[in-house]
């Protein structure tokens, strides 16, 4: 089975070229210094060939300079993996001017700045590591940065010290100096800053679609299982409101709002096994009833029925009309309207019993107005919740 | 082991205090290790010293693998001006090096009152902490409260403190584990 794909190769093909990459392996030369990304500054000590798993390779070998570590990269891997030239003279400057310019716009959304930030590291050029420094620090100045943002600033910070350093062709402790000294000018320094340069393009990323659950629910053949995800019996206003909020939720946050989306939603809406709706129409025994009324709101969650109660409760030919009945269900308005109807005598079976959602769902609704409220949102979870309560009544008896 | 190395006289009680606070905070044996001259070649036109040349030249100490050195002098330094400038030297270190140098001439004037003297006390004593975190890989911090925040920040508070923040001090202690020795 194949994994998923390398961090190098997944965005290559979207990611802008940054000025000095080196897109032909040919172009290297022993003693050249080229800036792995994410890695630092190397310098190529050669070509060699090696045979690995059965393939004969040719692997350019560097050294990177702060530490001596041997970095190997296949020949044809060199263009996809970002290696570039080390900043010029140029590029560094503009750096500069970048990180002594006014900034007070940092990204407050981590995931979106955590995920830009991996990506300046990678493809950005020197430019890209002066922006999540920058970046970072910026943020820093309105709350401490997280444990793992913390990081990967002093990660940046390391990167842009030590090309800076080679670079200018000074220490590393002195080039840090440089860039504190225009990230944090002492008290009543001016500098004359040129335009900074343009910030790194990013690429666009598309936005993951949560899958509709009724597709879901097919793919998963719930139906076959005689297990009901519960999606169809929505009301067809709430149905329409959550199509209708699915792009906003979308529109905010790409990754959050989706696992929101799907946090409220689907996860609760796989059933327990005594949380299957049932049709209202089915009669319900009288101390059923009674019992339920008597019966605290548990927290706990019922353990799942026997088999032959669950036959019972839903068999595969009754499963679709049961439906319309549990839509209607579903409507607040109409719940107090049907508590009468809850009171129809039970034939003392067990699954009977449970057979009854609708109505005890309705009895509960007031002893549990927030229940309502979300019910009233048209919200999944509030559906399935309210279908959990008769079953729990049922299911102590 | 850091071993601190006196360009002038200096006061006894000072390097004790430094001393101390420098082996709370690295959990490093430190010590006096003598005094040496200002190396004359470090010298430039404006009587102020190259930080860098004067780490070249500055005669040696005997240290052993892992040892930190810490030169003090209340002699001006300064550095090679950048893309914006000269930043302002209060100290320098070969960042993952040897040695490193502190300057006393911009703190504020040590006086002689208890107050005053234990406030500069800590301020050396910060900046020491600075130079030897450079020493052991540590990056300027954007904390103002941690003593690798860059000496020259408007934001450092008038008096600060000497501790490094818990993110520097789980890294250098990290880098301290993982030395030779």
């Amino acid at each position: 089975m194949k994994g998923p794909p390398g961090r190098h190769e997944e965005p290559k093909e979207q990611l802008p070229a940054v000025e000095g990459v080196i897109a032909d392996a040919g172009d290297l030369a022993p003693g050249d210094r080229v800036v792995y990304p994410n890695q630092g500054v190397c310098r190529i000590t050669g070509v060699e060939v090696k045979e690995i798993a059965g393939q004969r390779l040719e692997l350019v070998r560097m050294e990177r300079e702060e530490d001596g570590a041997a970095v190997l990269v296949p020949k044809g891997k060199v263009p996809a993996i970002g290696l570039r030239k080390v900043a010029t003279g140029d590029q560094i400057e503009g750096v500069f001017h970048y990180l002594a310019a006014q900034y007070d716009d940092p990204e407050l959304d981590w995931k979106v700045r955590h995920r830009d930030n991996a990506d300046r590291l990678i493809a950005g050029g020197v430019l890209g590591v002066a922006e999540v420094v920058k970046g970072l620090h910026a943020l820093s100045r309105i709350r401490p940065l997280p444990t793992k943002e913390r990081e990967q600033y002093d990660n940046a910070r390391h990167l842009l010290v030590h090309e800076v350093a080679v670079s200018l062709g000074v220490p590393p402790a002195l080039a840090e100096d440089y860039v504190d000294y225009a990230l944090m000018p002492p008290a009543g320094v001016t500098f004359k800053l040129k335009p900074p340069p343009k910030p790194v393009e990013l690429p666009v990323r598309p936005r993951r679609r949560p899958a509709p659950a009724a597709e879901s629910e097919d793919e998963l053949g719930l139906d076959e299982l005689g297990l009901d995800l519960g999606v169809e019996a929505l009301p067809e206003g709430a149905a329409d409101s959550e199509e209708g909020a699915e792009p906003a939720a979308e529109g905010a946050v790409a990754d959050g709002a989706a696992t929101e989306v799907e946090g409220e939603g689907l996860a609760p809406e796989v059933p327990a096994p005594d949380e299957l709706p049932l049709p209202e129409e089915l009669p319900l025994p009288e101390e059923e009833e009674v019992e339920e009324e008597e019966e605290p709101p548990r927290i706990r969650r019922a353990a799942p029925p026997a088999p032959r109660a669950r036959e019972a409760r839903k068999p595969p030919g009754e499963a679709k009309p049961e439906k319309p009945g549990l839509r209607r269900g579903r409507f607040p308005a109409e719940a107090p309207a049907k508590k009468p109807a809850a009171k129809a005598p039970a034939a003392g079976a067990k699954a009977g019993a449970r057979a009854a959602p609708a109505p005890g769902k309705k009895a509960a609704a007031p002893a549990r107005p927030e229940r309502g409220a979300r019910e009233a949102k048209g919200t999944k979870t509030s559906k399935s919740g309210a279908a959990k309560k008769p079953s729990r009544g049922s299911k102590k008896k | 082991m850091i071993r601190i190395v006196t360009l002038e006289r200096f006061d006894e009680g000072d390097i004790a205090f430094l001393s101390r606070t420098l082996f709370q905070s690295f959990g490093l044996g430190t010590e006096h290790a003598g005094q040496r001259q200002l190396p004359v070649e470090a010298e430039r036109g404006d009587g102020r010293y190259d930080a860098l040349a004067l780490l070249d030249e500055v005669e040696p100490v005997r240290t052993f693998a892992d040892d930190k050195v810490l030169y003090l002098t209340s002699a001006e330094l300064s550095v090679q001006p950048g893309p914006l400038g000269e930043p302002p030297c209060w100290s320098y270190a070969q960042y993952g090096g040897e040695k490193a140098v502190v300057s006393l001439s911009r703190f504020p004037a040590r006086g002689v009152s208890e107050t005053s003297i234990e406030t500069w006390r800590k301020r050396l004593a910060r900046e020491a902490i600075h130079a030897v975190g450079h020493l052991w890989d540590l990056h300027h911090c954007y904390d103002a409260r941690c003593a690798m925040h860059p000496p020259w920040s408007p934001s450092l508070p008038a008096a600060p403190e000497a501790e490094l923040c818990s993110f520097d001090r789980e890294k250098s202690e990290r880098k301290i584990r993982l030395a030779k020795t």
